[in-house]
């Protein structure tokens, strides 16, 4: 569970999107099997910030 | 409960713009909502150049907005039956993260009479790879001179029952996706 760095809050995981822009500058972080960076997107249920990062 | 935040885009910087007529009927409408809190965002004052792309380009402003809104309102004039790439397709692929799982409804606008039909059915496959989630209300603005006064006033009341079903859809959406993105962990 990831704390919302403007708040503290648990934030939810709710999209895994696939990022086909970053794939170019980050050719390392490219999932072989889906063909692009995938991020991950959490929302905070407190203050609405976003927080997007690459899949671990 | 947290009001909603719903802005609305006038998606054309054209000198003589009848879009900029329907957008702020459009902002008007959402502006008349309980709970609802909007802005009007004009494309034409976004500072974007064209010489790159994404968080190299974006515009702070515009990004903040769009990642506070719980949804969208795109307003699109029909340019030879697409949408006007030049700024409103360069703009909106400025941002991505801010769009997911957002609603988004867009209001087509034509000089002839199929109300912007096909910049909307263009515009769909985009909303859907941005992460956006497209309501099935558009607003058709057909023959927008002659539905709009030389000041921007209304003629033609139709439009706004048809905007009540298409803003009633929007919020709906906007509050189930709102509470999604919430409180609905992916697995």
């Amino acid at each position: 569970m990831i704390s919302c760095p403007m708040c503290g809050t648990p934030m939810n995981h709710h999209a895994d999107k696939l990022d086909h822009g970053a794939s170019s500058a980050e050719p390392h972080a490219v999932d072989p099997d889906l063909g692009g960076v995938v991020q991950e997107t959490h929302a905070c249920p407190d203050c609405g910030y976003v927080l997007f990062r690459k899949a671990t | 409960m947290k009001p909603l935040f719903i802005p609305v885009i006038l998606g054309t910087p054209r000198q003589g713009r009848m879009s900029e007529a329907v957008a702020r009927f459009m902002f008007g409408e959402v502006s008349n909502r309980e709970g609802v809190q909007t802005e009007l965002i004009d494309i034409r004052a976004i500072p974007c150049p064209t010489a790159d792309a994404g968080d190299a380009i974006k515009d702070q402003g515009f990004a903040a907005s769009v990642a506070r809104a719980d949804a969208l309102v795109i307003v699109a004039p029909e340019y030879n039956h697409g949408y006007p790439g030049m700024m409103l397709k360069h703009v909106l692929d400025t941002c991505l993260k801010e769009y997911i799982h957002k609603a988004v409804g867009i209001c087509g606008v034509s000089a002839g009479g199929f109300g912007g039909t096909r910049v909307i059915q263009n515009l769909l496959p985009v909303m859907r790879e941005l992460g956006l989630v497209t309501i099935f209300w558009d607003g058709n603005f057909s023959n927008v001179q002659d539905i709009f006064d030389s000041t921007g006033n209304l003629l033609d009341q139709a439009y706004v029952k048809r905007t009540d079903k298409f803003l009633k859809e929007l919020i709906w959406m906007a509050r189930v996706l709102r509470y999604g993105r919430e409180n609905v962990p992916l697995e």
